[in-house]
């Protein structure tokens, strides 16, 4: 069997909460991509604030499984993504991604890294489908997690508000026939 | 000025945690209720622990998360609970609302609309809010005719969200924004 945690340019891993937070922390500075990824106001967290808040969440953590992603060519430190389980028992699923390293934006990093996200959640925790959500304005997150098989489900109208200018949020989706359909299974 | 907290067939009154936990005790016997109500595995608990649950949830969660039961104006009974939940630290101004009417019986008499129509009132002219937000399962056709009446409308659907009589069930978003309601309610 093939390692799950490997693509084409990323893998999969863990690090520690010292080396996130200092990760974090950098790329916090980057509002650009803090509004990519996030619908929370931009906040500034020093590293010592953000490690404690990945220690604590790691305690008592049974619904999530997160990742750090690494370049393959170099073993660069990029971005996170994560599993978070919205439900047991219809067996549904969030997840999120952000690249915090610009430099590795539009160049198929991300999209590696969702396609073994999206894996290791139909064929290891055996889900039933995966949700996500986004920025109307991330037409490049759009783009790619239509290349990875997700459908646009629905448009919250004007959910948001930034610069003075509403934006409309959008949710995706992707069941499990379908992406072993696209497998080829 | 009226009454924000008053409609026509109900009011929005403050929550008693222990009268609301032995209510919930009650109503949670229904299966159907809680399956209309939650995502979540139906359960039963007692009175006790719904009680001190609703106490810790509320005490903490606000103010993003204004929370009211529902009583009959004809003779101030219990009928079910309602709350926002203000999302994203308000920045986009948004909340997600709530509502279970609780005992049968009470089903389809116009309760929810009614007390829908004051939170509404309650988030737009009160929180000033700029849209509302809810989610609702499918196989709660009464639910989602009491919404469309109040103004809500459908903006997506997440497919296959929900699985239960062994069968898949989509969940609906539905929305408002401050100016249709504003149109409605001029």
């Amino acid at each position: 069997m093939k390692d799950i945690y490997r693509g084409t340019l990323v893998r999969l891993c863990d690090d520690s909460p010292e080396v996130m937070a200092k990760a974090y922390s950098k790329w916090d500075r980057d509002t650009e991509q803090h509004r990519l990824a996030d619908s929370d106001p931009a906040q500034l967290w020093s590293e010592k604030k953000i490690k404690e808040t990945l220690e604590k969440r790691a305690e008592n953590n049974t619904k999530s499984f997160r990742f750090s992603i690494r370049t393959l060519a170099d073993d660069t430190l990029i971005g996170g993504v994560g599993l978070w389980i919205s439900s047991w028992t219809h067996s549904d699923t969030w997840l999120g991604i952000s690249i915090g390293e610009r430099d590795y934006w539009g160049r198929g990093y991300g999209t590696d890294a969702m396609r073994l996200a999206v894996q290791y959640g139909f064929i290891e925790l055996n889900l039933r489908r995966i949700s996500l959500g986004l920025h109307a304005y991330n037409e490049r997150a759009l783009k790619s997690y239509e290349k990875v098989g997700f459908k646009l489900e629905g448009r919250m109208r004007g959910e948001g508000l930034r610069d003075g200018v509403r934006f409309d949020s959008l949710w995706m989706g992707i069941l499990r026939e379908e992406w072993l359909a696209a497998q080829g299974a | 000025m009226k009454d924000i907290f008053k409609g026509e067939l109900v009011r929005l009154s403050a929550v008693d945690h222990e009268e609301l936990g032995k209510a919930y005790a009650v109503w949670n016997r229904d299966s159907e209720f809680t399956r209309f109500l939650d995502a979540r595995m139906v359960s039963l608990r007692s009175a006790k622990s719904i009680s001190s649950f609703f106490e810790k949830e509320t005490s903490e969660a606000l103010p993003n998360a204004p929370y009211f039961a529902i009583r009959a104006l004809e003779d101030n009974r219990l009928l079910g609970d309602i709350g926002l939940f203000v999302v994203n630290n308000w920045t986009p101004r948004d909340a997600f609302v709530g509502i279970g009417i609780g005992n049968r019986n009470d089903w389809s008499k116009g309760y929810g609309s009614d007390a829908m129509k004051i939170i509404l009132r309650f988030a737009f002219t009160e929180l000033n809010l700029r849209r509302v937000t809810l989610n609702v399962f499918e196989y709660n056709p009464r639910a989602i005719r009491s919404y469309e009446k109040t103004g809500f409308r459908h903006e997506g659907r997440m497919r296959n969200a929900l699985l239960r009589n062994g069968k898949r069930w989509d969940m609906f978003y539905m929305g408002i924004l401050r100016e249709e309601w504003m149109e409605m309610n001029p």
